[in-house]
């Protein structure tokens, strides 16, 4: 006889175990209630009863002049949170991706001016422009692997470590002052030509979908659940676990130079203060979007709609007329909301 | 038994020190295909610390570790796994916020066919339904597939990482504290467990502080004190008094 779930084990689980994995399938109406229940419903609830409020107030918001602008600002910290996404999954954080944005927007900048200098093309100037943002930023992300991995420094400090390092480094190279002399159509790229999408922001797009598919489909994303929900269980399965970290850190660095990309790309140039405290915004996204800080639990789609919410507050709060800076007040009470509610469930799922 | 057989994994003079603390003393064990030795010991005995250095968990200041007589240095769990040695530990190596199969299948994902697979994608229907037939297989609790490690008794986690453990062993079973968090029923299907891999010819080291448990199925029974071992001899040795003797040092 098999050991089988009794219901003394398990209170409020499934007494009967079912006879294959296809039959435990929920019903409809439990799967509806589900469904609105489910943070990433909230969350669209949230935006776009925010997008009403905002276009109530002001009807200019709602147009795609203004749609266009919210994305615009949205792409770069979309894809940080992404990285951040990854990283605080897996258990950890990265405190270094703005000041990663900056510097690798700088360095790309230069190495596009010397090109311009040259008399090379644009648009082999702003690829290879691309791929000295996406190298630098992911060697920033290998100094922090490096840091975790080698010196045992917590990911905390080892972030902040390379935070100060980047954003120092971008300061001191150019005296403060943005880095242009690039290729003059780099800033028409930022012209939406699909409704309010642009070039830059389709790039964004793609690499959102390609993210969440490897997060949630593919073993890249299973080893970086297990890491984070438990680093000792990942050991123990044999997975390598600083490998993983390297990879998940390098990838952070890279999404978080293709952002610097992305600025250059909408300022026409590479300034060192961009990309400050954008952290910070791109740790917002996360939670709001319902990725614990503990790690193991969080979403893809919680992102993307945590860090549009972010956007649309913040230009919706200018547009309507409200001091810009109680945007900081309305996202850590979305923060607050988010995170409590994220308890709440956890509470009620365990009585 | 198959005393004259050459041991199918050996360790041999293990020491290793936790700064000040001698958790292993020159310990050495030895297990032959289709034996089931039992470790005990009394609790800091040493049984866990010798547990992951044949899992290849952690690295022993000193000392030799042989399978099929060649000597191994395990530099990683990867490397044991590989070579054919499962090991339950004693604390929860399950992630909890993963489901059944995605723990069972941890490091072993199967992957879809074709170029999918090639970059890592999941055969998530196929491991769901594996897993599910493992864990029906091996005769312990059998939680659905898709549920949350999170969402299960202590028990059913334990059954869940037991499954996962025989389901997966080619050579050797290392099981430290199976009985943890199970029934007496549930202890007895354990037992049965053991004793089938045994059938298969697979190496068992069982620790346990149940005496009668180990004293029902084991051959040969090893006794742990500070790290130091001081008895090695078949079960037939013993009785429940004389073994607790020798844990406890007040017979020797
Ligand atoms: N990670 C560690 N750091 C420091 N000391 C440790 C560590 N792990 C174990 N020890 C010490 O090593 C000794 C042996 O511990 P071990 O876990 O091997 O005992 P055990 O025989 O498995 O005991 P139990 O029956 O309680 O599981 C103990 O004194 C313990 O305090
Ligand atoms: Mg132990």
């Amino acid at each position: 006889m098999a050991l089988t779930e009794s219901p003394e084990l398990a209170p409020g689980a499934n007494p009967r175990p079912p006879a294959s994995p296809e039959s435990h399938s929920t019903p409809l109406s439990e799967r509806l209630t589900g469904f609105l229940t489910n943070q990433q419903t909230i969350l669209l609830l949230v935006l776009i009863g925010m997008v009403v409020v905002f276009s109530i107030l002001n009807p200019i918001f709602f147009s795609l002049d203004v749609f266009g602008n919210v994305l615009l600002d949205w792409g770069p910290v979309a894809l940080i949170a992404v990285a951040e996404t990854f990283v605080i999954i897996s258990g950890g954080i990265d405190l270094s991706v703005g000041a990663t944005l900056g510097f690798s927007g700088v360095i790309a900048a230069y190495a596009m001016q010397a090109m311009t200098a040259a008399g090379m093309g644009d648009s082999i100037t702003i690829l290879c422009g691309t791929l000295v943002a996406a190298a630098t930023g992911m060697f920033v992300g290998f100094v922090n692997s490096l840091l975790i991995n080698r010196l045992h420094l917590v990911p905390f400090i080892a972030t902040l470590a390379t935070l100060g390092a980047a954003g120092g480094m971008s300061i001191v190279l150019t005296g403060g002052a943005p880095v242009g002399d690039g290729p003059q159509s780099a800033i028409d790229l930022s012209v939406p030509w699909l409704g309010p999408l642009s070039w830059p922001l389709i790039v964004v797009i793609v690499v959102v979908i390609i993210a969440g598919l490897f997060l949630h489909k593919a073993r890249f994303g299973r080893y970086t659940y297990a890491i984070g929900s438990n680093p000792f269980a990942a050991l123990a399965a044999g997975i390598n676990v600083k490998r993983h970290l390297t990879k998940i850190y390098v990838l952070s660095g890279l999404l978080s130079g293709l952002a610097g990309m992305f600025l250059y790309i909408r300022l026409g140039s590479g300034a060192p203060t961009s990309g400050v405290g954008d952290e910070l915004d791109a740790i917002a996204a996360v939670v709001i979007g319902g990725v614990a800080l503990a790690g193991g639990i969080g979403r893809m789609s919680g992102t993307v709609l945590g860090s549009l919410i972010l956007a649309t507050v913040t230009s919706g709060l200018i547009i309507i007329g409200v001091e810009p800076n109680w945007k900081q007040v309305v996202v850590a009470i979305l923060i607050a909301a988010a995170v409590s509610l994220q308890a709440l469930r956890a509470n009620g799922k365990r009585s | 038994m198959t005393d004259t057989s050459a041991p199918l994994y050996e360790v041999r003079n293990i020491s290793k020190s936790y700064g000040s603390v001698i958790a292993l003393d020159n310990a050495s064990l030895a297990v032959r295909a289709g034996e089931v030795v039992g470790l005990v010991g009394d609790n800091g005995a040493g049984k866990s610390t010798l547990v992951k250095a044949l899992a290849g968990a952690h690295r022993p200041d000193s000392g030799q570790i042989f399978l099929d007589g060649i000597e191994r240095h395990w530099a990683s769990p990867h490397e044991a796994l590989q070579a054919g040695v499962e090991t339950l530990y004693q604390e929860s190596s399950l992630a909890p916020h993963l489901s059944v199969s995605a723990n069972v299948f941890l490091g072993r994902e199967i992957v879809s066919p074709g170029l999918l697979g090639k970059l890592g994608f999941l055969a998530q229907k196929k491991m769901d339904a594996e897993a599910h037939a493992d864990l029906e297989r091996v005769g312990i609790a059998v939680p659905a597939s898709n549920r949350p490690v999170s969402q299960l008794s202590g028990g059913q986690r334990q059954a869940v990482a037991i499954g996962r453990t025989v389901s997966w062993a080619r050579k050797v079973i290392i099981l430290d504290e199976p009985t943890n968090h199970l029934g007496a029923r549930q202890s007895k299907e354990v037992l049965q467990v053991i004793r089938a891999a045994k059938a298969k010819g697979l190496g068992v080291i069982f620790i346990s502080h149940t005496l009668p448990h180990i004293l029902e199925v084991t051959d040969r029974i090893v006794v742990l004190r500070l790290g130091k071992i001081v008895k090695d001899a078949p079960t037939s040795d013993f009785d429940v008094d004389t073994l607790l003797g020798t844990i406890t040092g007040l017979l020797v």
